[in-house]
């Protein structure tokens, strides 16, 4: 606006034209025409002038001004040139131009100033009056002018008066001398002030009453009243700034010491200026002094916040001084002025604020006319673009975070400001479309939804710009994801920084939720970018491709699926946590966002994830398995470092879990029971990687003997260590708040069925896992095993003749416990003694098969026996033997049977048909009565009778007899085989016959001898006889007595026969390996025909 | 059930089987495995949440095999919840209901699915076992076939397939049995070594095998 007048001015080099002359002030206006122009003639004449005000005459005003400084702070005479050569320069006048305008204001009549006064208050007066209290008025007059005097109204009795009232006056040119003086006197109601009261009463009007007053007042001056003086005070005029003042003066009475009280008064200067007129003059003036300061000092942008020169803060001063410019038309000039230079050249804002500050009150109370408030509109028109562009260049680079702070803050208040004020909607667009093309409102457009919309552009902005900027022609999934994560931390920091820095200005200056804002657009734009991305990506995921656990090579020529889970889940985490911020931030409106089931667009990579923690995870144990030194981890354990690492991995897997936080229960619940499951493979790949780590070591070259070294039980105790973990860190995953959540959710019942299913699986898993140990021990053992097998073996070679072996297997196998007691836990060490023990039992029993086989002699087994007798005594302990003890006493039992002479196997035989004979009920056979004693050595037998006998003849009968048999034969070589006579065709023959044996006392306390009695029947030759069947009775059953054999009671026994079960008793299995012993076939060829076949 | 297996296992370990159970939401999976595992019918069973799981101890030519039977479930939701457990699986029951000609049809799916993800490369190795369920139902409700199932076995070269219902109990234990005996099949197969792998029958194994061994129809019986 300034500049083409400028030019223009420049180019006319104009003189003054008479009507601008008149114009020019409102004295000469009055003056020449007072009464005599009409209001609207001299608006238009003002309008003309305005329109066609020059830079000269703006130049000539000033420098008239500059002559006529008032105020204290002017008085150096060096200011005056300074001020000249100063207003010179800013307004680009050459010399000669200079001095012809010097010379025409010169030539001007001085001004007609005015000073003005405002009687605000006066406190702590002396009381006048009896009552103690004064009714005191001010008057006030200019040293020079005595007579011209001013009074205030009388305010009756007080001490303290609040006037608030205005004087203007008149001054002459020379100021330095004069004095404004107050006095503060105590109004004396006489009479004649009685008279004039009652005159109040006709009194009419304002004017009329104060007119009443002020003759109650000069009567009291002139002294014709006994108005008392309570105090004065004298104000040399040189001592007020041309900008004025407001001070306490202390009153002074002659003679008198004490102070009378204190007066506050606000003096500043003024002119008759047309007030339009003025103001232009001052915006205009204030431009060129602004554009001249900004020029010459080089201030930067942003920096200036209203500090002029000297010399330009004088001329400006003196120029509202001297035109009367009231602060708020000031103020209003200056926002006018600033906010058009802030378009070209950027101010501080803090500028603006403090204006704003100041004309709001004016603006809402309509102390502003029409036109200023046009102009005011017109002002924040062109400031609000540039508040606007901060707000959205809110992320600049280029300003530190502080200064942009302040920025946004000032900018805030001026928002604040304007928007308290009510923008005119009808007159000014304020929101031009040219100038705001960025706003969507169309219609709606205020300063809280247009800062609404630069909020969301400037977001808006950066994310393109970043977007952009982030946007590489990454064809791999990986290459998107990372890009996503990056847009979506960079958008979280963006967050973060609007949170610490802006939003509590935001909130409390204009109650505007900034983050919260930002949040609300940046959720939406990443969902846009990032869910048919992540849904694409998730589709279409490889599952990782390895074979087996066991073998973790990974196929080749696919993309790296590991790469694309960790990225998709790092996605995952970056989402999760700008969700979160977002719970934070809108905890109301978080449930419509569309970020809230952000998860759900990564269902499918859920299953991936775990597969990749799990394939991570055995990675990390065939590494940590790798690294063991195999020793304790300190003194205090009985694991290596391996076991500990499994654990950390372990407890990665369940950070994983943890930080996957996976909303949906149901999901929760299966990845759980996935999770265990995978942990119990860990587990199991750990055992396997662990074993075959220490594989081989023990083995021995030289000797051929495994050792268990302390390595072996290391890797035991390290998987056991592992495996107890498992269920407590289950536990931590969190399962029972899963369960319980579906509980809540479905109901107990299912609840339960969960649990169930999880409590199954970890159960199984710890279960494999013991499995897997149990298989490692077994390792052990039968790594052992050739070494006990031959160390066995010798024993029974050698027998008796060198012990030696035998202690050497008891050595051995004595320092093999010892180590893995020394090292194993108890619960592994009583596992691994039960597994040595079904060893050796299969190996025992592999060695007496194949020694039967080879036909070894009793000799041999008879070793073995001692051998597996001494073992079993050293360190089996006899209450750990439940089932696996009957294997035990089975293989004894066939060494035993293999260990014995023919004839005592013989034996062994019959004791063992007779202990199954004794079971046989209701016998097909038949059965016989018998009634037999001991007394003294002597054995008496009664064959009494035979029922029931199984007839063996064509004709349904038998022709029985009974033959005794004391065995073991051996023993009784020296006794006859007593017979019972036959008894021809009967199947319930009658015997009656006693046998009287004499036995050698020897024979009489054999422990297991035993009484066969064998019913044949007689075949007619005699050579034939047919066995119909037998029964035995022990000794030990025999009862020893005096009593004749009559008294003595019945004993039925039932007949049997061996039978094809009895063929597979153990001692006939061994004596049918005897085939080379005459004894052993003649009787096995008996025992034959006893069978009756 | 867990804790009577707890701590009382011989050293003598079973061989641990692990059965994953596949096919469409309500053709009785779950139903299949509490029948077999505890003997229970419940008429009014849940939607399977994800997976369940049971074990089971079988006892074929005097060997014991603990099953771990997975129970998957069948809604395409839970997609993503249940194959991860395929992988590791030794056998695979392909399960529809006799009454419900989709749940058939989709069996293809099911397999593919399995396949997939249970990362199995000699498919036709592999010991999968087609399972009709529902075999109570009144013919006139029946939608399938026992000659479509064998004709559709047989086009997928699956050797097993028997019909079931888990409400009366028939064929349930036999269909666990005869999984097992499948797997047994080929794992003495693979233990041999035998480098051919055919989709025909073996008829020497089927003599070592002792049993019927081709889509044993006894559901109605």
């Amino acid at each position: 606006m300034i500049r083409p007048c400028v030019s223009e001015c420049n180019l006319t080099n104009g003189h003054v034209t008479p009507i601008q002359a008149v114009l020019r002030r409102k004295k000469s206006l009055s003056k020449l025409n007072f009464r005599g122009i009409k209001k609207e003639e001299l608006q238009r004449r003002t309008s003309m002038y305005l329109a066609s005000m020059t830079i000269d005459e703006l130049y000539c005003e000033i420098l008239f001004e500059i002559l006529h400084n008032v105020g204290c702070d002017i008085s150096y005479e060096v200011g005056q040139t300074a001020l000249f050569s100063y207003a010179q320069d800013a307004f680009k006048i050459p010399n000669d131009k200079h001095r012809y305008l010097l010379e025409l204001a010169e030539k001007k009549e001085a001004p007609d100033r005015m000073i003005n006064v405002e009687v605000i208050e006066a406190k702590d007066l002396r009381p006048k009056d009896s009552n103690g209290m004064s009714d005191p008025f001010v008057t006030l007059y200019l040293s020079s002018n005595m007579s011209h005097r001013y009074n205030t109204s009388v305010k009756t009795m007080t001490l303290n008066p609040v006037w608030e009232e205005h004087f203007a006056l008149p001054i002459t040119e020379n100021t330095a001398d004069e004095n404004l003086c107050l006095e503060v006197w105590d109004f004396d109601p006489a009479e004649s002030v009685k008279e004039k009261l009652g005159k109040i009463f006709d009194v009419k009007g304002v004017k009329g009453m104060r007119k009443l007053v002020k003759e109650i007042a000069v009567t009291a001056t002139t002294g014709q009243h006994e108005n008392e003086l309570i105090g004065r005070a004298k104000i040399p005029l040189s001592t007020i700034p041309a900008s004025g003042m407001t001070m306490w003066y202390s009153l002074d009475k002659k003679n008198k010491i004490n102070r009378q009280g204190v007066l506050k008064v606000r003096v500043t200067f003024s002119s008759e200026k047309n007030n339009q007129v003025a103001e232009q003059e001052y915006r205009h003036l204030l431009r060129i002094v602004l554009l001249h300061e900004l020029e010459t000092s080089k201030v930067a942008a942003n920096w200036w916040c209203g500090t002029f020169t000297p010399q330009g803060e004088q001329l400006l001063t003196q120029h509202i001084a001297q035109s009367g410019l009231t602060p708020a038309e000031v103020a209003l000039c200056q926002y006018y002025v600033y906010s058009s230079i802030h378009q070209s050249h950027a101010l501080n804002l803090t500028l603006f604020s403090n204006l704003l500050e100041k004309l709001v009150k004016p603006l809402q109370v309509g102390g502003v006319s029409d036109e200023d408030t046009k102009l005011f509109w017109d002002a924040t028109k062109k400031l609000l673009p540039s508040c606007f562009s901060i707000i959205r260049k809110i992320r600049r680079k280029s300003v530190t975070e502080k200064a942009m702070v302040k920025q946004v803050v000032e900018v805030l208040k001026i928002l604040n400001h304007i928007h308290s004020l009510e923008p005119p909607r009808s007159n000014i667009d304020l929101f031009p479309d040219t100038m705001y093309p960025w706003v969507t409102y169309q219609d709606d457009r205020t300063v809280p939804t247009v800062l609404n919309d630069a909020v969301a552009q400037g977001a808006n902005d950066w994310l393109n710009h970043i977007l952009e900027n982030n946007n590489k022609p990454e064809e791999s999934n990986v290459g998107k994801l990372q890009n996503m994560i990056q847009i979506i931390q960079l958008v979280r920091s963006d967050l973060q920084k609007a949170i610490e820095f802006y939003d509590k200005f935001f909130q409390e200056i204009v109650n505007f939720q900034f983050a919260k804002a930002l949040y609300v657009f940046y959720q939406a734009r990443i969902c846009i970018l990032c869910e048919p991305d992540v849904i694409e990506i998730c589709k279409n995921l490889r599952s990782l491709q390895y074979s087996s656990y066991n073998d973790l090579t990974k196929q080749e020529g696919s993309p790296d699926p590991l790469a694309e889970g960790t990225s998709l889940f790092e996605l995952y985490l970056a989402l999760q946590r700008f969700a979160t911020l977002g719970i934070g931030l809108c905890p109301a409106d978080y449930d419509t966002f569309h970020i809230k089931n952000f998860h759900q667009w990564f269902h499918g990579g859920v299953a991936q994830w775990l597969d990749i923690a799990v394939y991570k995870a055995l990675q990390r144990i065939e590494k940590a398995v790798e690294l063991d030194q195999l020793v304790h981890v300190d003194s205090n354990v009985k694991y290596s470092s391996s076991a500990v690492d499994t654990l950390t991995i372990f407890y990665q897997v369940k950070v994983f879990w943890e930080q996957l936080n996976w909303p949906d229960v149901e999901s929760c619940y299966t990845f759980i029971a996935k999770i265990i499951d995978d942990i119990c493979r860990c587990c199991v790949f750990y055992a396997d990687k662990m074993s075959a780590r220490v594989e081989g070591m023990g083995d021995t070259q030289d000797d051929k003997k495994f050792e268990v070294t302390a390595e072996w039980c290391l890797a035991i105790n390290n998987i056991d260590y592992v495996r107890e973990t498992l269920e407590p860190f289950t536990r931590d995953l969190g399962m029972d708040g899963v369960i319980h959540k579906i509980g809540e959710m479905k109901s107990p019942v299912e609840a339960q069925r969960c649990q169930h299913t999880l409590d199954n699986v970890i159960a199984n898993a710890i279960d494999t896992v013991r499995n897997k140990i149990i298989e490692l021990l077994e390792t052990v053992v039968n790594k052992m095993a050739p070494a006990m097998k031959r160390l066995l073996i010798e024993g029974a070679e050698l027998g008796d003749q060198d012990s030696n072996s035998c202690d050497r297997l008891m050595m051995y196998v004595d320092n093999n416990l010892g180590t893995l007691h020394r090292e194993l836990n108890e619960e592994n060490f009583s596992r691994t003694l039960e597994v040595v023990w079904e060893m050796l039992n299969g190996t025992l029993g592999e060695i007496i098969q194949s020694n039967i086989e080879k036909r070894r002699p009793p000799a041999f087994f008879a070793n073995l026996r001692k051998t597996l007798k001494l073992m079993t005594g050293s360190f089996k302990n006899p209450q750990n033997c439940d089932n696996d003890c009957d294997e035990l006493r089975r293989t004894e039992q066939i060494l035993r049977l293999n260990g014995l002479e023919t004839a005592e196997l013989i034996h062994e035989v019959h004791l063992e048909l007779a202990k199954e004979f004794e079971k046989v009920k209701d016998s097909q056979l038949g059965e016989i009565s018998i009634k037999t004693k001991f007394e003294e050595n002597t054995l008496t037998i009664e064959v009494m009778n035979a029922r029931n006998l199984l007839p063996m003849d064509s004709n349904g009968t038998c022709d029985a007899f009974v033959r005794i048999h004391l065995l073991p034969e051996a023993k009784f070589t020296n006794i006859e085989k007593p017979k019972t006579k036959t008894h021809n065709r009967t199947q319930f023959p009658l015997f009656d016959e006693t046998f009287v044996l004499k036995l050698t006392p020897e024979q009489r306390e054999l422990e297991d001898a035993l009484i066969l009695f064998s019913v044949k029947d007689k075949d007619l030759l005699g050579y034939n006889n047919q066995y119909i069947g037998e029964a035995y009775l022990p000794f030990k059953d025999i009862e020893d007595t005096s009593q004749s054999i009559g008294v003595m009671p019945q004993i039925h026994l039932q007949l049997a026969r061996p039978t094809d079960k009895s063929m597979c008793l153990d001692s006939i299995k061994a004596l049918e390996y005897r085939q080379g012993d005459k004894q052993a076939k003649e009787f096995l060829r008996k025992l034959k025909q006893r069978m009756g076949t | 059930m867990s804790a009577v297996r707890h701590n009382t296992r011989s050293p003598n370990k079973n061989t641990l089987l692990k059965v994953v159970i596949l096919g469409d939401g309500g053709v009785g999976k779950s139903c299949l495995m509490n029948r077999f595992v505890s003997n229970q019918f419940d008429e009014h069973s849940f939607h399977t949440i994800g997976v369940e799981f049971l074990n089971k101890d079988v006892e074929i030519d005097s060997e014991t095999y603990t099953l771990q039977i997975w129970d998957t479930a069948g809604q395409e939701r839970f997609k993503t919840l249940r194959t991860p457990f395929y992988r590791g699986s030794d056998i695979c029951m392909l399960t529809y209901a006799v009454d419900d000609k989709i749940s058939f049809k989709n069996l293809q799916l099911w397999k593919n699915e399995f396949l997939y993800y249970a990362d199995i490369k000699e498919n036709a190795q592999f010991p999968f076992i087609v399972i009709g369920n529902k075999s109570d139902v009144t013919s006139e409700e029946r939608e399938v076939t026992q000659l479509e199932m064998e004709m559709w076995c047989n086009e997928n070269s699956i050797t097993s397939c028997i019909e079931t219902s888990a409400k009366n109990a028939s064929n349930v234990h036999e269909a666990f049995k005869m999984a097992v005996q499948h797997w047994l099949r080929l794992e003495n197969r693979a233990d041999r070594n035998e480098p051919h792998i055919d989709d025909t029958v073996d008829l020497t194994k089927k003599s070592t095998a002792n049993r019927t061994s081709c889509c044993i129809a006894t559901g109605d019986e």
